[in-house]
């Protein structure tokens, strides 16, 4: 893909150090469809559905303790 | 114990050298499974810990999942600033060298494609915030009370007004947030929409109308950035979030065909 525009050099962009993801970032991504190869223990995807949801109660209550409205 | 490996990421032409000294989850060493050029990083796990029954259990711990979870960051971001990385999902837990070297035989092709793909590109995320408090006043406007009108229709008058504006802008967000996302797609190589996050996980002001995120190259990065700030400043009432380099999580799926 080309983007017709001279890229601006900017600081690094070459060799840019990957940066740390938000844990909400990460599991939305780890524990997403998109990144799935099947090991020898299968968490089937049905269940990792479920653990989501269970999971989003648990982080929101958890926020709710940290951040009190 | 019984012990398990735990997988990382799928990467090649790393040299093994690359990752002594380093450790992944629990502090467990990690070491490359090869077979045929391709490499699975990897370490041992207990499977106690990691079995089925396990990770049914830690799986709803918090703390648990936040060390796992950082843990294989940490790891995948370490390969992938050396090799082309495909990370794969959390907790991907095998039985035996064996196993692995099994499946990567079986994986080769695909993998080598999503390598390719991959390679000295980054996942950049870019996030939509619509704060109705900052929308314009003039969206405000409210029709002027009839004093001929009774009580009870001028409210719902009023009511039904302030739905129709509410309908319109969460219409206009929606158009926005697609017009914002295939703007900066045309600098990726690849681009998704995923779901907007809870505003109870993320703390977020206001309604997130894009979560999306972005293969990029590493070349195109300045201008993809140029074009996040330029759409910034086109929409000014909207707040942009602009967040990477990150490994390429959400495109290093192997595709079936």
């Amino acid at each position: 893909m080309t983007t017709g525009q001279v890229a601006r050099p900017s600081a690094g962009s070459a060799n840019e150090p990957l940066q740390q993801v938000a844990l909400v970032d990460l599991l939305d991504r780890l524990l997403g469809a998109g990144v799935v190869i099947s090991g020898d223990l299968v968490i089937s995807l049905a269940g990792v559905d479920l653990v989501q949801i269970r999971l989003h109660a648990l982080i929101a209550s958890v926020r709710a303790e940290m951040v009190p409205r | 114990m019984s012990t398990g490996l735990y997988l990382y990421a799928l990467t090649r032409g790393l040299s093994p050298a690359l990752l002594e000294g380093r450790t992944g989850v629990a502090g467990a060493p990690l070491r490359l499974i090869e077979n045929e050029g391709l490499a699975a990083v990897v370490s041992e796990v207990d499977l106690e810990e990691f079995g089925e029954d396990g990770l049914k259990r830690n799986l709803e711990d918090l703390a648990w999942l936040e060390a796992v979870a950082t843990a294989h960051d940490r790891v995948t971001r370490e390969v992938a600033e050396r090799a082309p990385a495909a990370p794969v999902r959390l907790a991907t837990v095998f039985l035996s060298d064996a196993s692995v070297r099994e499946s990567l035989a079986r994986w080769h092709d695909r993998a080598e494609r999503t390598l390719d793909r991959i390679e000295g590109r980054g996942e950049w995320s870019v996030k939509v915030y619509s704060d109705p408090s900052t929308r314009g006043a003039a969206s405000s406007e409210e029709p002027a009370d009839d004093p001929g009108m009774g009580a009870g229709r001028a409210y719902l008058l009023k009511r039904r007004a302030a739905t129709q504006r509410k309908e319109a802008a969460a219409q206009e967000d929606a158009e926005t947030a697609e017009q914002i996302h295939a703007a900066v797609e045309k600098l990726a190589v690849a681009g998704r929409r995923l779901a907007p996050q809870d505003r109870r996980l993320t703390g977020h002001v206001g309604e997130m109308i894009l979560n999306g995120t972005y293969l990029v190259d590493r070349d195109d990065v300045a201008a993809f950035k140029a074009e996040v700030d330029r759409l910034a400043d086109l929409h000014d009432h909207l707040r942009i979030e602009l967040a990477g380099p990150w490994p390429p999580y959400s495109f290093a799926s192997l595709e079936t065909s």
